[in-house]
């Protein structure tokens, strides 16, 4: 059975508790076992901003936690992949991690570039593999037309993903919705980014990118977006309430998180087990879709 | 002397600082912009720069070789990017612009110009070690959907971004 440290980053547990909830189920009901770490802190990626050395030193931190208990990473938020797994590049460079382990030695840990790191998905198409998915789908998901949405740093900076997808030209999480049941739709603007990282900074800049895409979208007769990564979620989903207020447009596109969709696929309970109640726009016409016949 | 209306928002050689280039590519991570021929082809993907024209990195590529040190730590729109690395992925030169930008802001940083928002992060992770309070609401929540209590070691991290330094940066006033 394959064994990983969930790393659960800042956002995920504490704003989007659905993606953890399905995270969990889907991994339990596939026989990948998560093993839930006390002393993980934030990934860094913002720190960056501030401070190279100090986003690096945090994620050298985690890397090394995972290295002590012998575990790879397993990463819900693309934004947590990219930052966990371009530092693990980066420490291939021995003067690096030389300077890099002087520092986290004042808190009694060292880093020797054993741990690796893996988002969700990847491990989904990796370590279980599409067949293996296929074969445990017990809720026909055929119904359901929904646009795919990879996340940038899920695929990005590509020096950091060892090649196991094409940042140009994506096709892991097609095949990850395929293997659910579901027709992942081929659209304009699927690498556009969710804007997410600059929404601290300027309150007008994601909502546009947000809008750029669901205005590709709205005529796609889609049944829902699947992202893979909780800022992206927000994104997409908070601000498109946001953008119907503020601007007066109708857009109800529901947006689920991968782990919910493939839940849903795998026979999971909507509400107790894939949390999709607590997405903000209603899902009862992508449910009804999906053969539930269940209102939440 | 009245200026001629020909020069406004012309570049003087006067006031360009030829140690600025050498200093950005001192990091490592800038050392790269010496390939860029401003082609614009990172411009051209960018998709901030769709929704706001003056953030353009093939400019601010420019500007720094150029020297225009108080213009590019200044600019409010260096803190605009996304993160999305499509200008390093299109760059027929390989420059990683993305990492020329960090090591950018990193010095705006210092230079007193760091946006209150990611100061506040740094802030919050010093007491949490995550970006957000770990608080009785949230604990609460957690335990109604049988989640396990979410901890993690803000005392660790603290101590390891003030060996970076970063308790010292200041925010924008």
């Amino acid at each position: 059975m394959d064994r990983y440290a969930l790393f659960l980053g800042c956002t995920t547990p504490t704003q989007v508790i659905q993606y953890e909830l399905s995270s969990r189920w889907i991994c339990k009901h596939l026989g990948i076992e998560l093993v839930d770490i006390d002393d993980f802190v934030c990934c860094g990626i913002n720190q960056v901003n501030l401070s190279q050395e100090s986003g690096l030193l945090l994620a050298a931190m985690n890397l090394a936690i995972a290295e002590a208990k012998g575990l790879d990473i397993l990463t819900l938020c693309a934004a947590c992949t990219g930052a966990l797994a371009e530092a693990v590049e980066k420490l291939k460079d021995q003067e690096t991690r030389d300077r890099v382990n002087r520092k986290l030695k004042t808190i009694k840990l060292e880093y020797n570039g054993k741990t690796r790191v893996k988002h969700i998905s990847r491990v989904l198409y990796e370590d279980v593999g599409i067949d293996a998915i296929k074969r445990k789908i017990k809720r026909d998901l055929s119904n359901l037309r929904v646009a795919p949405h990879y996340g940038c740093h899920y695929l990005k900076p590509e020096s950091a993903f060892e090649g196991f997808d094409d940042p140009d030209n994506p096709k892991t999480l097609h095949q990850l919705i395929s293997a659910a049941g579901a027709y992942p739709v081929q659209y304009e603007t699927l690498n556009l980014c969710c804007g997410g990282k600059s929404f601290p900074i300027s309150k007008e800049l994601a909502p546009s990118l947000v809008q750029k895409k669901l205005d590709n979208l709205k005529n796609k007769k889609i049944d829902g977006i699947i992202v893979q990564c909780q800022t992206c979620y927000l994104m997409y989903n908070d601000q498109q309430k946001v953008i119907n207020e503020q601007f007066r447009k109708q857009y109800n596109i529901p947006v689920l998180l991968y782990p919910q969709l493939l839940g849903l696929a795998l026979g999971g309970e909507p509400q107790s087990d894939l949390g999709l109640d607590l997405n903000a726009i209603s899902l009862n016409n992508l449910l009804t879709q999906a053969g539930t016949n269940r209102k939440i | 002397m009245k200026q001629d209306k020909s020069e406004q928002g012309a570049v003087r050689i006067a006031d360009l600082d030829p140690d600025f280039k050498s200093e950005v590519m001192k990091h490592e991570e800038a050392q790269g912009l010496n390939a860029c021929f401003a082609c614009g082809t990172c411009t051209a993907g960018c998709p901030v720069h769709e929704i706001f024209p003056e953030y353009s990195p093939r400019k601010l590529a420019k500007m720094v070789k150029l020297g225009m040190r108080k213009e590019v730590l200044s600019n409010p729109h260096i803190w605009y990017c996304v993160t999305c690395h499509t200008c390093e992925q299109r760059c027929p030169q390989n420059v990683k612009f993305f990492n020329i930008l960090n090591v950018l802001k990193n010095m705006a940083a210092k230079k007193g110009y760091a946006p209150s928002p990611w100061v506040e992060q740094t802030q919050q992770i010093m007491q949490t070690g995550l970006i957000f309070p770990l608080d009785e609401a949230l604990a609460k929540k957690r335990k109604s959907f049988s989640l396990p209590t979410l901890k993690s070691n803000g005392k660790k991290a603290k101590i390891l971004i003030e060996l970076a330094g970063l308790d010292k940066i200041k925010s924008k006033k």
